[in-house]
């Protein structure tokens, strides 16, 4: 069996000590996690998790298993890609030279990325999209003086 | 009515039915002690040392199948209890565990004996709680007790603010417990059952590995008549002693690293396997590539995260075992397999357990205790190498009444878990095997035996060595002693000064009347029996080894019987030494 990543979501009783609880099960058995994310859902109370996990059928069959055990999680499932939708927000400062600037918009506009904040010598570069044109993104960047790149993690909704 | 924190804890064990808890007192729980001084009801076991606490509630419970509850103040108190938490776990024992914390508006200042108790224990409950807020206290505490004895049973902790014990609160008990995302275990899938009874029609040479989960399901009835109707022989896990009484022709004790021959050979050899209730763990497998290379494997088990996780079954039940193997039952038809049960019965006669004769050994006494007890008493173990011979040679005939740190392996935990199935079951006659280096872990629980006139006998084996450990370093660190050889203190002026009966055997000819003579005593007894200094546990796989590589007792003469046996080649101990 081969190794790849799993998209794997959760929806969790949110109490003192959750978040510890899940992420420590993780180090503790051994899962390789890639990415990780928390936030409000539809249920108040509840929170929806998303982890990106490394690892082949078996280890993710486990990981599933395991999750499930723990008290404060309600359900958990492995997404599958052609019937979820993933997606990644990142927050890409770059500090171009003033030759470089166009140079960078361009860049911005042919990704159809955003750019909430720009100063004198900052530009602030916004994109959510799916991980690999993401990758792209930020590759296209990286000649131009990116500074700080700051990324959610993937998050994934079944279809 | 409003009623304060600890008002509320008592209540909840007076609800919950428990009538012994194990704890120490301190700082943060104040309030508890002095409202326990109201409830009668429920008695306070006092101990010397917290991680005796956890350990004789899981005494408690493993004698019981109750929830056994330990208490400790915060910081010191409650990292104690950690080992005993994390014993519980592994084995899957019911156990509630109450720890104070400081004041909840101190959490976080590093105030005096405070520790992130919650944080330490997550990895080893199976749940806990940090209770801020005294409105949820009596939900907290139904929901504790509930989790740690419904589904794959385990330990629970509640870890209570000073300042929460003493708030007030008009908060019910519920009145039913239900968390979403959490179900309890029921009947299996009809699917599976099928699939289940067709191959075990269809197997030729079927074992079966009973474990613990049989126990805990109190599933021992519909283990036996299904074993006596499909004539599947049962080896058990070393947990799971007890489920088929050990006289019966159909059982074939332990299997594993230290289990008998003829069990761990029959797996070797045979076309199916079902595993009930056990875990598949390192200790019972061998190496799991060398596992049963002849069987396919059925795994009943209620927690569908065992299935798969150390050995690929083909097909597996998942649901309560009491439930699964009524399911099973209804569907099978008596079978005989003759060739089989003959094949097995040769292994037996050319691989019996042994005890050397005219030596004084742990084996002879052990051998001696279970004459004496007629496998009817309680007995707990240690960790070491009279664990595995109590295993071997105690024939327990009663479910419940065989306890042993399996999974963890914690030195220390059979003398406190003895207490802690005596003051559970007090009419049963109630042993503690222990080794000296383990005895020297927990003794000073010697005090709370007499305190309470707790009527344990200790079987003391003293080998002057950390017997397993020592065996280890002769097998695989070319006999090279490193810090194996352990001293003991005067175990006669130790009992003397405890105020225990104390009785010093070093003949065998005494060893009948020292077992007696405890047993006549009214009240804790000591007996120490100066065995022989270097006795090694066999058969033995060794670490990493297939379960093939059986390394059979040096002391047992290849018999005419186990050529006849055939169909193995054992090895002699040397071959360990690779």
């Amino acid at each position: 069996m081969s190794t790849h990543q799993h998209t794997i979501t959760a929806l969790v009783q949110n109490e003192a000590g959750t978040i510890n609880r899940l992420v420590s099960l993780f180090r503790r058995r051994g899962f390789s996690l890639a990415s990780f994310n928390a936030g409000d859902c539809e249920d108040p109370g509840y929170s929806r998790l998303t982890f990106i996990v490394n690892g082949d059928d078996a280890v993710v069959s486990q990981c599933l298993k395991q999750l499930n055990k723990l008290i404060d999680v309600i359900e958990c499932e492995d997404l599958e890609p052609e019937h979820s939708v993933q997606r990644e927000l990142a927050l890409i400062r770059v500090e171009p030279t003033s030759e470089q600037r166009a140079a960078v918009h361009g860049i911005v506009s042919e990704f159809m990325a955003r750019t909430p904040r720009t100063t004198a010598t900052t530009i602030v570069v916004e994109q959510v999209s799916d991980v690999a044109s993401l990758e792209r993104l930020i590759a296209a960047l990286m000649p131009y003086n990116v500074t700080e790149i700051v990324r959610t993690g993937t998050v994934a909704i079944k279809v | 009515m409003n009623r304060s924190g600890a008002k509320i804890v008592m209540e909840a064990l007076v609800r919950e039915g428990v009538d012994t808890i194990f704890g120490y007192p301190g700082g943060v729980v104040l309030p508890l002690y002095d409202e326990m001084l109201n409830w009668p009801q429920v008695r306070h076991v006092l101990v010397r040392h917290e991680q005796c606490a956890a350990h004789m509630a899981d005494g408690y419970a493993r004698a019981t199948g109750n929830v056994g509850v330990c208490l400790a103040t915060s910081g010191p108190g409650a990292t104690n209890l950690v080992t005993g938490i994390a014993t519980a776990i592994m084995d899957g024992i019911p156990m509630v565990a109450i720890t104070g914390n400081v004041n909840s508006w101190a959490i976080g200042k590093d105030a005096f004996q405070e520790t992130d108790i919650q944080g330490i224990t997550i990895p080893i409950t199976k749940h806990n709680y940090l209770v801020t807020n005294i409105d949820e206290l009596p939900q907290v505490l139904a929901e504790a007790f509930y989790l740690a004895n419904t589904g794959r049973k385990g330990p629970v902790l509640v870890d209570i603010p000073k300042d929460v014990f003493t708030a007030t609160t008009s908060a019910p008990f519920p009145t039913t417990i239900s968390r979403r995302g959490y179900t309890v275990p029921g009947a299996p899938p009809k699917d599976q059952i099928e699939e289940a009874v067709r191959l075990i029609k269809g197997a030729k040479r079927p074992v079966m590995i009973a474990g613990a989960g049989v126990l805990h399901s109190g599933a021992m009835e519909e283990l036996r008549y299904f074993a006596e109707t499909t004539k599947i022989p049962v080896i058990n896990s070393l947990l799971g002693l007890g489920s088929i009484p050990r006289d019966h022709e159909l059982s074939l004790g332990m299997m594993g690293m230290h289990g008998e021959a003829t069990g761990t050979l029959a797996v070797q050899e045979a076309d199916l396997v079902l595993g009930i209730g056990i875990r598949f763990d390192d200790r019972l497998t061998g190496n799991t590539s060398g596992f049963a290379p002849k069987a396919k494997i059925v795994h009943f088990d209620l927690d569908p995260s065992e299935i798969g996780k150390t050995v690929t079954p083909v097909a597996w039940v998942v649901g309560d075992l009491k439930a699964s193997l009524s399911a099973v039952n209804k569907l099978i038809e008596p079978q005989d397999r003759p060739e089989w049960l003959a094949q097995i019965k040769k292994w037996q006669s050319a691989y019996p357990l042994i005890v050397p004769q005219g030596r004084f050994l742990s084996r002879t006494v052990l051998k001696a205790l279970n004459d004496h007890t007629k496998g009817e008493a309680i007995v707990a173990t240690d960790v070491g190498q009279h664990q595995m011979w109590t295993a071997q040679f105690y024939r327990m005939k009663k479910p419940l009444s065989f306890l042993s740190s399996g999974g963890l392996g914690t030195m220390g935990y059979g003398f406190p878990a003895a207490m802690g199935a005596k003051f559970a079951r007090p009419d049963e006659e109630v042993w503690a095997v222990v080794g000296d280096g383990g005895f020297q872990m927990t003794l000073q629980e010697l005090q709370t035996a007499v305190e309470y006139n707790c009527n344990v006998k200790i079987c003391l084996l003293n080998n002057g060595f950390l017997g397993m450990v020592r065996q280890w370093q002769e097998l695989f660190y070319d006999n090279r002693h490193s810090h194996v050889a352990m001293g003991s203190p005067d175990f006669g002026k130790l009992a003397d000064a405890y105020g225990v009966q104390f009785y010093r055997c070093s003949r065998m000819e005494d060893i009948a009347d020292t077992l007696k003579g405890a047993s006549e005593h009214d009240g804790p007894v000591l007996c120490e029996f100066v065995v022989e200094m270097e006795e090694n546990v066999f058969p033995m796989v060794g670490p990493g080894a297939s379960n093939s590589a059986l390394v059979m007792d040096p002391d047992l003469e290849p018999s005419e019987a186990a050529h006849k046996a055939g169909a193995f080649e054992t090895t002699h101990a040397g071959a360990l030494h690779v």
